[in-house]
């Protein structure tokens, strides 16, 4: 299967800080992968080395896409939107991921907003934690691309938004693209990931296929991954 | 629906359909929603539903059409075949449980005898 995604000795740090180490990392295409770490591992600074918008040393492919100004066109991030004035309007938004990205396709926005039941005539500073999280990921989603990095989409919101993300990332993906979801909970979005990779001790400690780890550990997939803290799997 | 985050997920996928293959919800040469509805109304993977689906055609317990979808295998004869074997799975682990508490093969057709009598007795009362 090709790969969407190739890392390849990515080094990164921040005030002489070693953030990330000899990073290797593959992703193929098509599938819907959780990125799990603790708050500070590294998860969010390795979306943004990936999208380009934080430069490490090492190789970093998207699709065939190398440069980072190259690799921005194929990776849609869950901007966090804190760059727009909070009396905007969500139209005003749309508006505006339209003449920034060539593949957002405002059909499939309109289809995730009625789905989410999103107005537009609402002001970013009207909407609830569970509504904004909402259009971060209508926004996200309505680009057609080949890598979806999604970053926390579910951290403090209801369960009843975060069904409707989870519905909505199921029916939106298109099929030939891969998305990374970060998140530090995992139990509720297990069913619907292929693989985990699980950042600590500033590199990749696993990367791994959910149902092998299901079938191979016997535990589901929140205690195998805390069981990466408590000193090793346990195999007895 | 709810899977056990335990057990793989496309097993628990295949279990689900081939119940409502057996309880009649999809009856011989039914269409199967398609791959994408699934996923949806499971809250499940698009490509773990197709893992299943996969090798339930590799079984011949459903069919694959080209460009029409997947149809549950109009082959009684395989669905018979389908059910007796998803009625042992559930005995062996019966049996293995009864025989690790030293019961004998007759004392445990006796106890599945006295269970089943007692039960039809508490539906009557």
């Amino acid at each position: 299967m090709p790969n969407v995604l190739a890392i390849q000795g990515l080094t990164y740090k921040r005030n002489q800080k070693l953030i990330l180490k000899n990073i290797d990392l593959t992703l193929e295409t098509g599938k819907i992968v959780g990125l799990l770490g603790e708050n500070g591992a590294g998860k969010t600074t390795l979306m943004r080395l990936i999208t380009g918008s934080a430069q490490g040393s090492g190789d970093i492919m998207v699709s065939d896409a190398t440069t980072a100004t190259a690799r921005k066109a194929h990776v849609s991030f869950s901007e966090q939107l804190h760059g727009f004035n909070k009396n905007v309007k969500i139209s005003r938004v749309v508006d505006f991921y339209q003449t920034v990205y060539s593949d957002f396709d405002l059909n499939r926005y309109h289809e995730l907003a009625d789905f989410l039941q999103l107005n537009g005539e609402l002001k970013l500073l009207a909407l609830s934690k569970g509504m904004r999280e909402k259009l971060i990921i209508a926004l996200t989603l309505a680009r057609q691309t080949d890598l979806y990095l999604l970053d926390e989409p579910f951290g403090g919101i209801d369960s009843m938004s975060r069904k409707k993300i989870i519905s909505s990332i199921i029916q939106w993906k298109p099929d030939n693209a891969t998305m990374l979801i970060s998140d530090h909970y995992v139990t509720e979005i297990a069913p619907i990931l292929d693989e985990i990779v699980v950042v600590k001790d500033q590199t990749i400690a696993v990367h791994q296929k959910t149902d092998t780890i299901r079938s191979e550990s016997g535990m589901d997939i929140e205690d195998y991954y805390e069981s990466l803290y408590a000193g090793g799997v346990d195999h007895d | 629906m709810k899977f056990d985050d335990k057990v793989p997920i496309y097993y628990q996928i295949k279990n689900y359909l081939y119940h409502e293959m057996l309880t009649g919800t999809l009856n011989p040469g039914d269409k199967l929603p398609a791959v994408r509805q699934l996923a949806v109304d499971l809250t499940v993977n698009v490509n773990t539903v197709q893992r299943a689906l996969s090798e339930m055609i590799t079984e011949g317990t459903i069919e694959s059409q080209r460009g029409k979808g997947n149809f549950v295998t109009a082959d009684t004869t395989r669905l018979a075949q389908l059910k007796e074997q998803l009625v042992m799975t559930q005995l062996a682990q019966v049996y293995e449980q009864l025989h690790a508490l030293n019961l004998t093969d007759e004392e445990i057709i006796a106890s599945l005898k006295r269970y089943i009598e007692q039960k039809g007795a508490g539906q009557n009362a």
